[in-house]
């Protein structure tokens, strides 16, 4: 199973072939042990099925200094390993799935490869027609290149004889966690789009890497699939900001290489607790031409689709039918009219880029933020509910600004002004902000990985799209056709217009409720109780006389003070904001009220304590605990999952990664049905196999 | 012993890649020459104590072959009597070929001048001459990571083709036969005045032992 072409024999080769008896090929003191590489072909099953698929390895443990070749791309110099299979008929082999290589630079060349020790995955194929019961012997000769200052081609014979058997096969007690680990170690496709820019002298690498937090990095590296891309040896000058990873190389000697798509594997090295974990990526950058500009056309035409359909949402249509209503019915001339229109326009406009530009400064300070983060505080949210609960209380006819009767919509067309018109666009994207996630989704995750002038536009285009069906009542006379004709009518649609924004706030309310401890929606409630009492004592006072009325005045200011001050509280008083995305797919939000009872129960509990910020975590979960073969053993198993998110700051969770001496996320503990059990520490670095094993224990 | 006029140009080159990369490690201070344009000029010892220089061979074609006796592939090439013959019917029509020996003193591959002339001799080799390149400065101004490492330099002094001497990268000696020569292909088309029509691929081999 092992031996190979040692150095003696190499050089007695050489010897014989030059024909010559001084070749300095055995100085002592450098002549290598023999082989340098030991190989073994390793099975993953104890079996093969007839017609299936199995998996080998060719397991190298390679002599410390020195090291073989990635298959992908050995680099300057080197040549990858080689099997030859001479296989029974009917089987055949695939391609070696090669692990993410390491670097070895040598003088003004690079390598790349492995050291120590490497796991190389084969998947077969076995005939339909094999016969149960009869061992089958795969052989075949591996052949490598070894070097560290020099370099020894080395070959063995290698061979595995597995039984064939219908059942489904056993798992190889010592092949498969070999393979299992080995696969952890291939690139998994990139999630994130990339691209790349050549120049005549370098090559930059742009990878909109959103689930990276810079700070956590130690280092990304890029190795190129093919020779001539990039200079291999060159430093890569790496920069990670929120949402991008950037590399900028020196360029590599062949001009077709970097002429259609740039492809390679990018390896993340990100700092955890307990060490360092590196995951592999396989990267196909594609050139700009044209590819960057028709993004953001794409990107900026579905923000503005998006922002029409805001229009329709419950939260915006009422305010803005009864503006409409107003302005169109009473405002005179086509150019009083133009002019308010443009006056909305430009208040959404201006009111977006507030929003955008805030976030878009967040992000560059590190923070881990999205669209829509204003409303992951609740104080941010219950002054939205009080908005809104305004304006719904002001459709309904409780009160009107002004004083003389204009209808309902004069309280939002308010002051005649443009200014009134300016304040009504504000108010419309303040109303439209919780209604943005769910439909911008795709430009707006666009547009945080942009730089910001591109993020802006893309956010404008989305306020363009929510100003546009007003803008253009007001700008094309004609369009005044399809507005009815004021009425007593209209009277009757506002209070009817009120109900929907009602319903806004009774979500807002409940949103306060995931974010917020009891008393937090009692205080909003008591908040929207003192709003409801001001403005029935605003309108009541206007009939009074000038010193009551400015009694009154006092009297409802202070109630609105009252109210906006309980707003905070909220805040106060918040125990662990749940984000709401953790509720999904079967994990059950973490508080350590919801595992005692779940371990007083007798039930096995796994925790996964993770964090949107953590790719590690990201990573796991996609390929360990959300994989089919693990979900079905916690099923079967009866195992309680709890999802404990991080992503926030969290005192209890962070006391829970305490108690396991951590102070960072993934942290994975399995607890077994026996209440007094202690739970199992799984890995950090998690594989299916992995948690399967843990499962299995229990 | 050499003369290399790229030597400011790469010194400047690592200062300007220090001075932009601020924290981060500059790249090393070479750059592989453009297939397309000037060859780098150098002189260097030949073993007979001869110095010889870029610049005398204009008006010749030039092939320049990096190598260590002792690196398996160079071994290939050798034992298979495939470079030799290259080497033969390449100085048969005219064209100069120095091989150039960049091992470091006490790395594989270095040899004194006397040991160098003995190898031409025991494997029956034919080059113009062979260049002893002690402090790898020509290497490193060609970008010399293999070995075999194989360089084709025209009549004007222009670089034309930079890479491996075949497509078979293994030291395997059966892959001499059919392999599809580059240096070959070159050689003919610098000859015809034609456009070489793989300038550049990846040399496959042994790394260059620098100091």
């Amino acid at each position: 199973m092992t031996g190979g072409m040692g150095p003696r024999a190499l050089c007695l080769a050489l010897t014989v072939a030059l024909l010559t008896t001084w070749a300095s090929c055995a100085p002592a003191a450098s002549a290598p042990a023999s082989p340098l590489v030991r190989v073994e072909l390793l099975g993953e099953t104890q079996s093969i099925r007839p017609g299936g698929t199995f998996w080998l390895a060719l397991h190298q443990r390679i002599t410390p200094g020195w090291h073989t070749y990635w298959g992908v791309n050995p680099g300057d110099a080197g040549e990858p390993t080689r099997i030859e299979w001479a296989l029974p008929a009917g089987f055949t082999a695939g391609e070696i799935a090669w692990p993410y290589p390491a670097r070895f630079p040598v003088g003004i060349a690079m390598s790349y490869g492995y050291e120590r020790e490497v796991v190389l995955p084969i998947p077969m194929t076995a005939p339909r027609g094999l016969a149960p019961g009869t061992p089958v012997t795969l052989r075949g000769q591996a052949s490598w290149l070894v070097c560290d200052k020099i370099c020894i081609p080395e070959e063995a014979p290698v061979a595995l004889s597995l039984p064939v058997a219908t059942d489904t096969p056993r798992p190889d007690p010592r092949g498969a966690p070999l393979i299992a680990a080995a696969r952890r170690t291939l690139p998994a496709p990139s999630p994130w789009p990339a691209s790349f820019v050549a120049t005549a002298e370098t090559v930059t690498l742009t990878v909109a890497a959103r689930d990276l937090a810079p700070e956590r990095i130690a280092e990304v590296w890029f190795y190129p699939a093919r020779w001539g891309a990039i200079e291999h040896a060159a430093s890569q000058r790496t920069r990670v900001e929120p949402g991008r990873v950037t590399l900028e190389v020196k360029r590599g000697q062949l001009a077709e290489a970097t002429a259609t798509a740039l492809e390679g594997v990018l390896v993340v090295a990100e700092r955890l607790d307990g060490g360092i974990a590196r995951q592999a990526f396989s990267v196909r950058a594609e050139p700009p031409s044209g590819h960057a500009a028709l993004a953001l056309l794409w990107a900026m035409a579905l923000a503005l689709a998006g922002g029409l359909v805001l229009n329709l949402m419950p939260c915006v249509l009422p305010v803005l039918s009864v503006k409409a209503l107003a302005l169109v019915g009473h405002a005179s001339g086509y150019a009083a009219l133009r002019r308010h229109g443009l006056a909305y326009t430009a208040g959404v406009l201006a009111s977006f880029a507030v929003v955008a530009g805030a976030l878009l400064a967040l992000r560059a300070g590190g923070e881990q933020i999205g669209w829509g983060f204003q409303l992951q505080s609740p104080v941010v949210v219950t002054l939205l509910a009080y908005v809104l609960f305004a304006v719904a209380l002001s459709l309904s006819g409780v009160f009107t600004v002004g004083g003389r009767f204009a209808g309902a919509g004069q309280a939002l067309a308010g002051r005649a002004g443009y200014a009134g018109s300016f304040f009504t666009g504000a108010l419309a994207t303040v109303a439209a902000t919780p209604c943005t996630a769910p439909f911008m989704g795709a430009a707006v995750g666009y547009a945080v990985t942009q730089p910001w002038t591109t993020a802006l536009l893309v956010f404008e285009a989305l306020a363009l799209g929510l100003a546009l069906p007003f803008l253009l009542l007001t700008l094309i006379p004609a369009w005044r056709r399809f507005v009815p004709k004021p009425g007593p009518w209209m009277r009757r649609l506002q209070q009817a217009l009120a109900f929907p924004l009602y319903a806004s706030v009774a979500w807002l309310l409940w949103v306060v409720s995931q974010q917020a401890a009891s008393a937090g929606v009692a205080a909003v409630l008591a908040g929207l109780l003192l709003i409801a009492f001001a403005a029935w004592l605003y309108q009541a006072s206007r009939d009074a006389r000038a010193a009551g009325r400015r009694v009154a005045t006092l009297a409802v200011a202070a109630l609105a003070v009252g109210a906006v001050a309980l707003g905070p509280l909220t805040g106060a008083v918040s125990s662990t904001p749940v984000p709401a995305a953790t509720r999904a797919d079967g994990w059950e939000p973490f508080s350590p009220a919801r595992l005692a009872e779940l371990r007083a129960a007798g039930r096995p509990v796994f925790v996964n304590v993770t964090a949107a910020w953590c790719l590690t975590c990201l990573v796991n979960e996609r390929v360990a605990l959300r994989a089919p073969a693990v979900t079905e053993v916690l099923a079967r198993k009866g195992v309680a999952t709890l999802r404990a998110d991080w992503t926030n700051r969290d005192p209890a969770i962070t006391r829970v990664l305490g108690q396991f001496g951590r102070n960072g996320v993934p942290l994975y503990l399995l607890y077994p049905p026996r209440a007094a059990g202690e739970p199992a520490v799984l890995p950090q670095i998690l594989g299916e196999s992995a948690v399967i094993d843990a499962l299995d224990k229990l | 012993m050499f003369h290399l006029s790229r030597r400011t140009f790469l010194a400047g080159t690592g200062l300007a890649v220090l001075a932009k990369g601020g924290l981060l490690i500059p790249s090393p201070a070479w750059a592989a020459p453009k297939v397309g344009a000037a060859a780098p000029a150098f002189t260097a010892a030949a073993t007979s104590g001869q110095a010889v220089s870029l610049a005398d061979q204009r008006g010749k074609i030039v092939v320049l072959e990096w190598t260590n006796h002792d690196c398996p592939y160079v071994v290939k090439h050798y034992s298979t009597g495939n470079m030799q013959a290259l080497q033969k019917e390449a100085t048969g029509q005219g064209v100069v070929w120095l091989t150039i020996i960049s091992s470091a003193p006490g790395t594989q591959g270095h040899v004194s001048p006397r040991q160098a002339d003995e190898l031409t001799v025991t494997r029956k080799a034919s080059p113009t001459a062979v260049l002893l390149d002690r402090a790898g400065a020509v290497g490193k101004a060609y970008g010399a990571t293999n070995t075999p490492h194989m360089y084709v330099i025209d009549k004007a002094g222009t670089l034309m083709y930079a890479g491996a001497i075949d497509d078979r990268p293994t030291s395997r000696r059966g892959d001499v036969q059919g392999a599809h020569n580059y240096v070959r292909e070159a050689l003919q088309a610098v000859a015809a005045g034609q456009p070489v029509k793989t300038p550049v691929t990846r040399a496959y081999g042994c790394t260059v032992k620098y100091a």
